[in-house]
């Protein structure tokens, strides 16, 4: 393990919570009941996923809903939309994917993927302002009988803006004919927001929980009992029909415990880390060239993403990564390589600017002191690569 | 010294960041992603940046991946396309070190602090009238000079070469000793952006428009048949091109774009004794060769060299001892010195 002191990257993944190994470690080791079994060790293991399904349901908060265990946030989207698009196609002529240019992979190549597969699904992409943000115009104009269903994250996870998702919700089930089907990404807002206020309206939700400081690879849908899926994963039926696959009792666990502290501590967080971001913020405006994206209120306290004019990211992160701050340029690929935001391509950003973008994400466990000591790096990256002192 | 070694993934690169490592500099690894279309060539693939990065972590170096995809497109891909619409026989290798690897990357290595950057090429820094050159490597058959031809003093004097002193066996057993996992790596061939599968033709069948020509024999004087792409075809070329009716072998002797014609004639008749250079593209490692210099020049990448005498007017030009096939424009010549034919003294374009 590398010695990383100042974690700016919460967006990335949150710090391991505590009170989540706690709760996964009975789970993970000695005989762990296989939930379908009929004998006692079994049932401790269904109840366990059962106890830890009412806390998700309890934490997302639609009383409709069901709560299906997936193996985290990308499995959700595609769970969703996969799952929908492909019921939607058995009964339709043509199934449009209703989405913003700004979604995360999951939803976006989700949707291209199955737009190339099959001849009658389109994808169809909303109009977005320079923040952005989803119109509402081009939702109406968007909607219609060929519309299999909309999906629109609730909060950016590169730039940490919010989408008008109630909007959505409602706007859905009103512009399509036999009522359409919203779905929302609410992986970035988790940490942050209410979700059972801004979700009322949605009628799927996808959450992972190590955005939320719980373990990797394990996340849920959240949706409508009476939404019909087509399962990616058959097998044997387990949640109820939706994902085939013995269900991970400790990822379940780890999920619930993580919502339970960000439950818990949502108020107090939010309040401490929009005063670390102001302070931050404050201080980073000094340093010539800086711009911050997004400077209204309507996003997540902990997200800064700014551009270093002339600079590239790459370079930027290399000198931060040297001086012990983790951070990230908001999007690469699977090599590991920086690429070019597709969120601030879509944001009709000039390519340029889009080079020199940084993404610093805090949270709960972010201190003063890791700002204060990010502020004085960063002014100093930045002086040392325009080879000024 | 902080060393930045330039890794492909492959088993030159691996053992040039182990003998730096061994040698006890800070080593940093880094893999320049260049080309983000389909590629099997073995070099710079996802794959070929895994290998680069499992290398890194059993030397224990840390390891950044480098995105110039846009830089690349820009200054090596797009001159390519044009070059060839153009009638020019254009060497990207060439241009992708001259601009990227010891350009852009030296640039970016001085701002984050590093000394020096390294690579896997198979040549030589030696010291050499005072000054680091560029020389061949002892291996003749893997020798990778020709390729580096443009760089000038500045980057040399912060060029480290740790392989250029052994020959490709050497190179592997020493990967296999250290058990780097691409001890056995076939070499990466051709160009990085072209798929070996469906070769040059296609890559720029897609890009431009390849058109045919027809073949005039100068000896006979008529048109004997047909090339399918003009712009594939180089001076001196006997490939494609059917024997003669006397049944001797006909090559290239001119290729006309504008007019779709393609003249060939035999050996004999098409052997040149000059090269013209273009001007702009003269390039010397350190101070201008005087003119009238006795040189070693080399026009491909393992050609044999020849002996020459560089011409430096208005109008630069070499003039070869013994006549050769001619050159098409846009290829480069690398000047060596004519004492041990091993020192690269620059390097220039041959012109129209």
């Amino acid at each position: 393990m590398s010695e990383q002191k100042f974690y700016f990257d919460h967006g990335a993944s949150a710090p391991r919570l505590d009170e989540v190994a706690e709760a996964m470690a009975p789970w993970q080791h000695g005989v762990v009941g296989n939930p379908s079994g009929m004998h006692s060790a079994s049932r401790d293991a269904r109840r366990a996923i059962e106890d830890a399904r009412d806390i998700v349901a309890n934490f997302v908060g639609q009383p409709s809903h069901e709560v299906i265990f997936t193996g985290g946030g990308t499995e959700s989207c595609h769970l969703a939309i996969s799952g929908v698009v492909r019921e939607h196609r058995k009964h339709h002529e043509i199934s449009d994917i209703v989405i913003s240019p700004t979604e995360h992979h999951a939803v976006l190549n989700t949707a291209l993927a199955l737009a190339d597969e099959f001849d009658d699904v389109r994808v169809r992409f909303l109009d977005v302002d320079d923040l952005g943000i989803i119109t509402t115009e081009s939702l109406w104009e968007n909607l219609g009988p060929s519309t299999a269903i909309v999906s629109v994250m609730t909060v950016n996870n590169e730039t940490g803006v919010y989408q008008p998702v109630p909007v959505v919700g409602t706007v859905t089930a009103a512009g399509v004919p036999d009522g359409g089907i919203s779905h929302t990404d609410a992986v970035a807002a988790a940490p942050w927001l209410y979700l059972p206020a801004l979700t009322e309206s949605i009628d799927m939700i996808s959450i992972a929980a190590h955005k939320l400081g719980g373990p990797v690879n394990s996340g849920a849908l959240v949706l409508r009992r009476d939404i019909k899926l087509d399962p990616v994963s058959v097998g044997g039926g387990q949640e109820r029909g939706h994902r085939g696959g013995t269900v991970d009792v400790a990822a379940a666990v780890g999920l619930a415990a993580a919502c339970r502290v960000v439950d818990r501590e949502r108020m107090e967080v939010n309040e401490r880390v929009t005063a670390l971001r102001t302070r931050l913020e404050a201080a980073l405006r000094y340093v010539p060239g800086v711009a911050i994206t997004a400077t209204e209120e309507t996003r997540v306290p902990g997200c800064t993403h700014l551009t270093v004019e002339g600079l590239a990211s790459e370079e930027l992160l290399f000198l931060l990564d040297n001086a012990g701050i983790a951070a990230s340029a908001g999007a690469s690929c699977s090599s590991g390589a920086s690429v070019m935001s597709h969120v601030l391509e879509a944001m009709k950003m000039p390519e340029d600017k889009a080079r020199g973008a940084l993404r610093f994400t805090m949270g709960r466990e972010t201190t003063k002191e890791d700002v204060d000591q990010l502020i004085a790096v960063f002014a100093d990256v930045v002086y040392r690569l325009r080879g000024e002192k | 010294m902080r060393v930045l070694v330039a890794m492909s993934g492959g088993v030159d690169s691996s053992v040039a960041a182990a003998l730096l490592k061994e040698s006890g500099h800070d080593v940093v690894g880094a893999t320049l992603k260049l080309w983000g279309g389909a590629s099997d060539s073995g070099c710079c693939s996802v794959s070929d940046v895994d290998d680069a990065r499992r290398v890194a972590h059993s030397l224990d170096i840390d390891h950044h991946i480098f995105n110039y995809t846009s830089e690349f497109e820009a200054a090596v891909v797009k001159p390519f396309v044009d070059d060839h619409a153009a009638g020019l026989t254009p060497n990207p290798c060439i241009e992708c070190n001259r601009v990227i690897k010891f350009d852009l990357l030296f640039e970016r290595a001085e701002r984050l602090g590093f000394d020096a950057v390294a690579t896997g090429h198979h040549a030589l820094v030696e010291l050499w009238n005072g000054r680091p050159t560029l020389t061949r490597s002892v291996d003749p058959l893997k020798d990778q000079s020709y390729v580096l031809g443009y760089i000038q003093g500045p980057i040399l004097q912060r060029l480290v070469l740790p392989i250029g002193g052994m020959n490709k066996e050497e190179v592997r057993e020493h990967a296999e000793r250290l058990d780097l996992r691409t001890w056995n790596k076939p070499d990466s061939q051709d160009v990085c952006f072209i798929e070996a599968s469906r070769g040059r033709e296609a890559f720029l069948g897609q890009r431009i428009e390849l058109t045919s020509a027809e073949v005039f024999d100068r000896v006979t004087q008529e048109v004997v048949g047909r090339v399918p792409a003009a712009q594939l075809v180089t001076l001196g070329q006997r490939r494609g091109i059917a024997p003669g009716f006397d049944g001797e072998r006909r090559f290239v002797a001119s290729v006309d774009l504008e007019n779709r014609r393609v003249e060939v004639d035999r050996i004999e008749a098409i052997m040149v004794s000059a090269l013209a250079l273009r001007p702009d593209s003269l390039t010397f490692a350190y101070d201008e060769i005087p003119n009238g210099t006795r040189v070693m020049v080399q026009w491909s990448a393992h050609g044999r060299p020849v002996s020459a005498t560089l011409e430096t007017s208005d109008a630069p030009h070499l003039i070869l001892d013994e006549p050769a096939r001619p050159v098409s424009a846009g290829q480069s010549v690398v000047f060596y010195d004519a004492e041990t034919g091993r020192h690269v003294l620059g390097a220039a374009q041959v012109g129209r």
